[in-house]
């Protein structure tokens, strides 16, 4: 019996002592992130602060998909696990409104920050409610949808010239949807196993959300009016619809098996020597141009997202801010860290590693520029962004949004108006929930 | 409460009154596992239950307010929530009855004495050990059409059984059926091999069909076990998340117990969320009293 | 058994001794994927066709076991030959170790191991343990409304987890048991504890109270006969119970995903996070996975005749 006892309560003291043996160690910083490649590279450039201070910073990562409920599991809990999160930008309104973010305005304005970050950075990683002068986030990686191709595959003179004969105009990188359907649509080739495109299907976060808007935006469309609330007749407009519908036409000439797909797939569909032409953000681009991670480097190029019919060019804004969680109990140290992080020195070696630094003086230098193929495609993609809601309510925002439009898209269910008709309703039903309309 | 303790034993005797009493012996044994169960399993569901009837939304500080019956008036008349439930039901019947069916037959074949048959047995449980997460995660892998084995195996083509709204919720129940017949087979098997053998012996000699002696002789003595066995995979079927969570995202294939976790912790609809729970509970409870009931009944034949 | 043996009868036996070897091979063929996928080189985990046979590299543990970065240009030469072995192999993936200073950084692999060993362990140690006090209880003791109880006691396990979680995720929020192991252990035994005691209390049935009062009559008391007779007789039923208590809270997911996150969080929902984060590795979440079922496969082979008879015994008559 009294072997047992002991045994036990050893064992008891063992998990006691596990989990709070953390706390001992001083001066330690974790950082959470969501499981990508720049935040291995983050990871690498912290470790020079490391070396430079003796402060551990830990880069603590979970996949998307998690993501989004993880962080907010944690805020909501109050917990302490993690001192500075870089959060998605649709995160601000919920990480301000309910406490959950350390208020940065003051930082901001010291260091000038508004002159060293470019705009678009400021504007959807950094400020809320828009306009408010309130900052709560350092933009820390800019991200955009971007595409990559087969040049080989385009550039192929029996291609072109069968090209030409169907559609009458030249194969090259396309500037409109248009032409970018059908190139889809004349590279797909199941019987050979080549397939057209390949975009973003994965709905149990923002991948499809984030495909999709960058057609609807391109074609003109919105997804609500941000200030007012207002849905009815700008989600579900024509424009919206003629969008989404382009997105289901797409879907079409998607390799087979492509209903739940993101980031690695879409990557994939290039490496495997899948798909002519494939959507991805443009912080997963890097394995594409590596000859160790993509057979095809050589002959891997880079595009933005296309125009409307109208001419109208946007993409889906990514990337992220970093944010001091207010349940931290090393906020000091974190902003310590962050005075480090914006250094110039910081940003541009932060650039060298891989990272997207929202740094203006980086972002413009020649050097940037021509790091890497794909670098230039993304500078210009900057000044094309928009993004999706950032209302407190977004996570039930996007659920609907996703539990509306997947149906369409993949399951073939529907019409395109049908389904932005019922998010706009649903939409509408849930600002109302929240007292948005005054 | 009757406190009087099993044994044959005079209660004054000396035997008897060394030690603790035997009433001590019982509330030690059985109070700490009732307390235990209570505050962390009856206390939460209480709390929750109170949930049930208000806004409250756990990453909101704004109070929140009694909202009577409205968070199960409106999941009652959701759509999508019955949808879920539909679902879910398809599934259980789905995976539970291959389990069942593929789980038993296995039982049935190893039922006999042959070389290794410990190993065998043993390796046949390995899906079971498993963590459904991840056995979801590669058989997205396996069922991938582009350079999944399956595919290749069966020669199924491009068929993509995950991507398909009327196929996914197949994928995840065949899938459940590999991970958990072993677990049918193992119950089966301890049934099977408790059948005395005199019986067997005594249908040979009267040259009973194998048909007759299947049905007279081994279902009815293997039934209950056989029940125990369907209840545990009953309730665990209708709590599935882990698999299906990471195998596919097709509406047609979410469980009612993917949309309750999206509900809680994706969208915080804590009030709601407890309701939804609270209806799915009921429906366990209902179907699993209907099993016990069954099962005592059985067992009294 | 009857030595007269039909031919038809021998036939039938083989037929399903080859049935049985057929179905086992069916049953392995996702594990071995799993299993040989740990050992492949990264591209050949996702060819066409499906590659059976290959060189097996040990490169996937190296990668598990170590903070890596994707490359955007192959490696300088220089570099490559000067690095030892494994760093090579590390190379050949188009990825590189991240240091600090000189200290090659690990990845979160073993701390989420360890979580999941410490969890799992003290657990199923509770589970069982009270489980068998209970169970005993309730065999030799008069209790009124037994059959109630045992049927609250299982309806304990009829809860979708993520029913409780709700409840749970608030109260471990108000007393701040959030991502500890403590939070995670309370949890895995309120789950296993019902499927304990019903296993449990099958099994206490099946051995004869007369042990116990033969022993009480030699002058034993009630605690000294409980440890010194019933426990050992029950060996088979607790090796049987704590392998399944073993397997659930080794394997669980949901509660781990929702309630744990930097200190206490264990293997299954780290496992998946290994995919890649440019491409999808496979190999890499395979060795994960397959170093994370050998320790549930051992003692499952180890107690294999206790797990056979243990289920006989405990679940066949109650």
């Amino acid at each position: 019996m009294r072997k047992i006892v002991t045994s036990v309560l050893a064992g008891v003291g063992l998990a006691l002592a596990c989990g709070t043996s953390v706390h001992a160690q001083d001066k330690e910083l974790t950082i959470f992130w969501a499981e990508w490649d720049p935040a291995n590279y983050l990871q690498e450039l912290v470790n020079d602060y490391t070396a430079e201070t003796g402060v551990k910073v830990t880069v603590q990562t979970t996949p998307w998909p998690d993501f989004q409920t993880k962080a907010f599991t944690e805020f909501n809990a109050h917990g302490d696990a993690y001192d500075m999160v870089v959060g998605d930008s649709q995160w601000l309104g919920a990480g301000s409104t309910q406490g959950h973010y350390v208020d940065l305005t003051d930082f901001f304005n010291q260091h000038k920050l508004g002159d060293v970050m470019a705009p678009a950075t400021i504007k959807y990683y950094a400020e809320y409610p828009g306009g408010s002068g309130k900052y709560w986030a350092i933009p820390l990686e800019g991200d955009a949808i971007g595409w990559s191709y087969r040049k080989d595959w385009f550039e192929d003179p029996k291609e072109k010239e069968a090209f030409k004969a169907k559609y009458g105009y030249d194969l090259a990188v396309p500037t409109t949807y248009v032409q970018l359907r059908d190139i889809a649509e004349f590279f797909h080739r199941p019987d050979q196993k080549r397939y057209g495109v390949a975009i973003y299907t994965d709905n149990s976060y923002d991948a499809m959300a984030m495909g999709v808007e960058s057609a609807i935006f391109s074609y003109g469309g919105d997804l609500g009016d941000y200030a007012t609330y207002k849905v009815d007749g700008i989600t579900n407009s024509k424009e919206a619809a003629a969008g989404l519908d382009m997105y289901k036409e797409l879907y079409k000439f998607t390799p087979p098996g492509w209903g739940k797909t993101f980031f690695v797939e879409d990557n994939q569909a290039i490496t495997g020597g899948l798909s002519a032409m494939s959507m991805n953000f443009f912080a997963f681009f890097p394995p594409l141009v590596n000859k160790a991670t993509n057979p095809y480097a050589d002959v891997t190029g880079f595009f933005a997202n296309p125009a409307g019919p109208d001419g109208k060019r946007f993409a889906a804004l990514g990337g992220q801010g970093i944010s001091v969680v207010s349940y931290s109990k090393n906020k000091d140290e974190a902003m310590k860290f962050l005075e480090w992080f914006i250094k110039d020195e910081t940003q541009k070696k932060w650039a060298e590693l891989g990272g997207y630094t929202c740094s203006q003086a980086v972002l413009k230098s020649e050097a940037f520029q021509n790091a890497t193929p794909y670098n230039k495609a993304f500078y210009d993609t900057m000044f094309m962004v928009k993004d999706f809601w950032a209302t407190p309510e977004y996570a039930e925002v996007l659920d609907q949004l996703n539990q509306n439009i997947y149906p369409f898209v993949v399951g073939g269910k529907g019409t395109a108006q049908e389904a932005l008709d019922k998010t706009a309703a649903d939409w509408k039903a849930t600002f109302t929930k929240y007292n948005r309309y005054k | 409460m009757a406190s009087v303790a099993l044994t044959n034993l005079d209660p004054a005797s000396r035997a008897a009154a060394r030690g603790w009493s035997d009433l001590t012996i019982r509330n030690m044994f059985i109070i700490p596992t009732l307390v235990f169960l209570i505050v962390f399993n009856i206390f939460p569901l209480i709390y929750s239950l109170g949930y049930s009837f208000t806004n409250f939304a756990a990453n909101r500080s704004e109070p929140w307010q009694f909202v009577g019956l409205q968070n199960y008036r409106e999941l009652l008349s959701d759509d999508h929530i019955w949808s879920n439930f539909v679902i879910t039901a398809k599934y259980v019947i789905v995976s539970v009855a291959g389990q069942m069916i593929v789980g038993f037959g296995l039982a049935l074949l190893l039922n006999r004495s042959f070389p290794m048959k410990g190993l065998i047995t043993t390796l046949l449980l390995l899906p079971m050990m498993m963590s459904a997460a991840v056995v979801g995660l590669f058989w997205q892998l396996l069922y991938s059409p582009s350079w999944g084995p399956i595919n290749y195996v069966f020669g199924l083509g491009d068929f993509a059984w995950l991507s398909n709204p009327d196929s996914a919720l197949y994928a995840v129940a065949i899938t459940d059926i590999w991970m958990w017949s072993p677990f049918v087979m193992l119950l089966s098997l301890a049934g099977l091999s408790a059948v005395p053998q005199h019986l067997y012996e005594a249908a040979a000699i009267d040259r009973a069909s194998w048909w007759y002696t299947f049905t007279r002789i081994t279902l009815p003595l293997v039934s209950p076990i056989l029940l125990i066995a369907l209840i545990f995979r009953t309730m665990e079927a209708f709590k599935t998340f882990d698999i299906a969570y990471t195998m596919t995202t097709q509406p047609t294939a979410e469980l009612i117990a993917i949309r309750l976790y999206k509900q809680a912790f994706q969208q915080w609809d804590t009030g709601k969320s407890c309701a939804l729970a609270y209806i799915v509970l009921i429906m366990v409870l209902a179907i699993t009293n209907l099993y016990v009931k069954y099962l005592n009944k059985v067992k009294e034949r | 058994m009857a030595a007269v043996r039909t031919s038809s009868e021998i036939a039938l036996n083989r037929a399903a001794i080859v049935a049985v070897l057929i179905a086992t091979l069916v049953f392995l063929a996702p594990i071995y994927w799993i299993a040989s996928t740990a050992f492949k080189p990264k591209e050949l985990a996702v060819s066409v066709p499906p590659t059976v046979l290959f060189q097996p590299e040990v490169t996937p543990f190296v990668r598990l076991f170590t903070k890596r970065v994707q490359m955007q240009k192959t490696v300088d030469p220089q570099v490559y030959e000067a690095a030892p072995w494994w760093e090579k192999r590390i190379y050949d993936g188009g990825e590189r170790v991240l240091k600090v200073g000189k200290d090659v950084q690990l990845s979160q692999y073993p701390d989420r191991f360890m979580n999941s060993l410490i969890v799992a362990v003290i657990s199923t140690v509770l589970a069982v343990g009270m489980g068998t006090f209970t169970a005993y209880g309730f065999s030799r003791f008069k209790i009124a409304g037994e059959a109630d109880l045992l049927f609250f006691i299982l309806s304990t396990r009829m809860l979708p987890p993520v029913v409780v979680a709700i409840p749970m995720f608030l109260m471990y929020r108000a007393v701040g048991l959030n991502d500890s192991h403590i939070g995670l252990i309370i949890l895995y035994v309120a789950f296993n504890l019902s499927f304990s005691v019903w296993l449990m209390k099958g099994f206490m049935d099946e051995i004869p109270k007369e042990y116990e009062e033969a022993a009480l009559v030699d002058g034993y008391t009630r605690m000294q006969a409980f440890f010194k007779i019933v426990l050992p007789e029950a060996a088979t039923g607790i090796a049987a119970t704590a392998v399944f208590c073993f397997i659930t809270a080794w394997n669980e997911y949901a509660f781990a995903l929702i309630m744990t996150n930097r200190r206490a969080q264990t293997a299954p929902p780290f496992i998946p996070s290994q995919i890649g984060s440019g491409l999808p590795d496979w190999t890499t979440i395979a060795a994960g996975t397959f170093l994370f079922l050998l320790p549930v496969a051992i003692f499952t082979f180890l107690l294999r005749n206790h797990l056979l008879r243990g289920v006989t015994f405990g679940a066949i008559r109650k």
